[in-house]
């Protein structure tokens, strides 16, 4: 995961609490709801310049950071996930 | 529905058969329920005599080993009725598919085992105040000592909540660090003390008899259905898709039990002289009531084909196919309903002694839109109609 996408997801996680965020961190239990989860979409896709596949945004993506991640830097050329 | 039961009383007997004999009892029952808002006990015993309650449950534990298909199938048939009474069966089994399907031994020989029997009646304890009836957080916390957990929460409505003979209960996860971290416990009604408050006296649905509850007592630990925290799996793979599943049928099936009594009565040698069956303007409104019924019943059926068949029920395009039945059945068969009584007139459209029932029927669905409010879903399907760009269909 890189840094920028760490800190994509820290506003998104209010009940974080300051941890570190690692591939492991349950989004929904930290806080990502639905309307969270299309305005963390948007982040993304504005931030890296990408479009993520519908068939990618399930549940299942948006489980973990670590799952998103891979999701995410499928779409990022150069990134190495 | 052809299954044969070949289980103890129902040898030779299908559900269809034991769903017929709920019914006559509800029948007689029906009109007193509504009147006095009381829960409809007589049926809910020959729920248990029938042992329907234990529909879902495998047969090796003792249940009739019933399908989802087999819900919808009865609760259609018994929404004809009485809509109480089917929200009433239809959100059991949906209780008894979540211990079915995630609960863990030895919670799951014990309760699968009472439940098999069809006599115990589960209910459902998820309303909250403050949480907005959303099912995905909790502010009652469990507590725990280890061994056992203590439960003290508040529910604001527990449909049959006085007749349950145990509950199923969600509360935050013991230790949780947000309210969205819910656990599923399960209690039998002799763990709990449980305090009633307030009258219920609502305008339709009234032998749902939904009071108030304040549930106090403690549980062993190994009573948690599910992972601990782990209820969105929970509301994901069963409450959701069975809630609206369920719902529907129920709706659907009052709904056609309305058109029936209304199309008997203009068959009927004194509703031929009544009424002008060559009216076109009659003809068009029962043409309108049948055309929202085949819609809702076509809708009722893919969606229960993609539950059972899909692998991800999560993805945009499955989860709003169940939010679509739920939203058009609760409007079309409330509209329905709506419909024949303009068809049918002041004296068997408005007249509560009317044999039609259309005004029990209007008043009992019009609470339809606002179980799991409609308004609520399309807010939720603005938002997955936006990952789903493609527009693909379920």
């Amino acid at each position: 995961m890189d840094a920028r996408f760490t800190e994509l997801l820290v506003p998104f996680l209010k009940f974080a609490g300051g941890r570190e965020i690692t591939e492991d961190t349950g989004l929904r239990e930290l806080g990502l709801d639905s309307m969270q989860a299309i305005e963390l979409l948007f982040a993304i896709e504005d931030a890296y310049g990408i479009a993520l596949p519908d068939d990618e945004l399930n549940d299942e993506s948006f489980a973990t950071a670590g799952s998103l991640w891979r999701v995410v830097s499928a779409q990022i050329p150069e990134a190495v996930a | 529905m052809t299954t044969a039961v070949n289980r103890g009383e129902a040898e030779t007997v299908g559900f269809d058969a034991l769903a017929d004999q709920v019914a006559a009892v509800a029948e007689e029952h029906v009109a007193a329920a509504d009147r006095e808002a009381v829960f409809p006990v007589a049926a809910l015993d020959e729920l248990r005599r029938t042992r329907l309650l234990g529909l879902l449950v495998p047969v090796e534990h003792g249940g009739l080993g019933g399908s989802v298909a087999d819900v919808l199938r009865i609760g259609i048939r018994l929404g004809r009725v009485d809509m109480s009474l089917a929200m009433i069966f239809t959100m059991h089994c949906q209780q008894v598919a979540a211990v079915v399907r995630h609960a863990a031994e030895p919670l799951r020989s014990e309760l699968l085992g009472r439940l098999g029997s069809g006599a115990e009646y589960l209910a459902s304890v998820t309303t909250e105040v403050g949480t907005g009836g959303h099912l995905l957080s909790a502010g009652s916390a469990l507590r725990s000592d280890g061994a056992q957990l203590a439960v003290d929460r508040f529910a604001p409505i527990v449909t049959g909540g006085a007749h349950a003979d145990g509950f199923l209960i969600t509360m935050r996860a013991v230790e949780a660090d947000a309210p969205n971290q819910v656990s599923l416990v399960y209690a039998r009604r002799d763990q709990l003390t449980t305090d009633a408050s307030g009258d219920w006296q609502p305008m339709g649905m009234r032998a749902s008899h939904s009071i108030a509850l304040q549930l106090t007592g403690t549980v062993p630990a190994h009573q948690i259905v599910g992972a601990p925290g782990g209820f969105a799996d929970i509301a994901g793979s069963v409450f959701g898709p069975l809630a609206h599943l369920g719902w529907s049928a129920a709706w659907l099936g009052t709904a056609a039990g309305a058109l029936s009594r209304v199309l008997r009565l203009l068959r009927s040698p004194a509703g031929r002289k009544r009424f002008d069956v060559k009216s076109e303007l009659l003809l068009t409104r029962l043409s309108k009531a049948r055309q929202r019924l085949d819609s809702v019943h076509a809708l009722l059926w893919r969606t229960e084909e993609m539950v059972r068949t899909t692998s991800n029920l999560s993805l945009p395009r499955n989860q709003l196919l169940l939010n679509a039945l739920k939203i058009t059945a609760a409007e079309q068969c409330h509209a329905a309903v709506d419909d024949l009584v303009d068809a049918v007139g002041l004296r068997h459209g408005y007249l509560k002694d009317s044999p039609t029932r259309l005004e029990q029927a209007l008043r009992d669905l019009r609470s339809a839109a606002l179980n799991y409010s409609n308004d609520r879903l399309h807010l939720a399907d603005g938002r997955l109609a936006l990952m789903d760009s493609e527009v693909r269909f379920a």
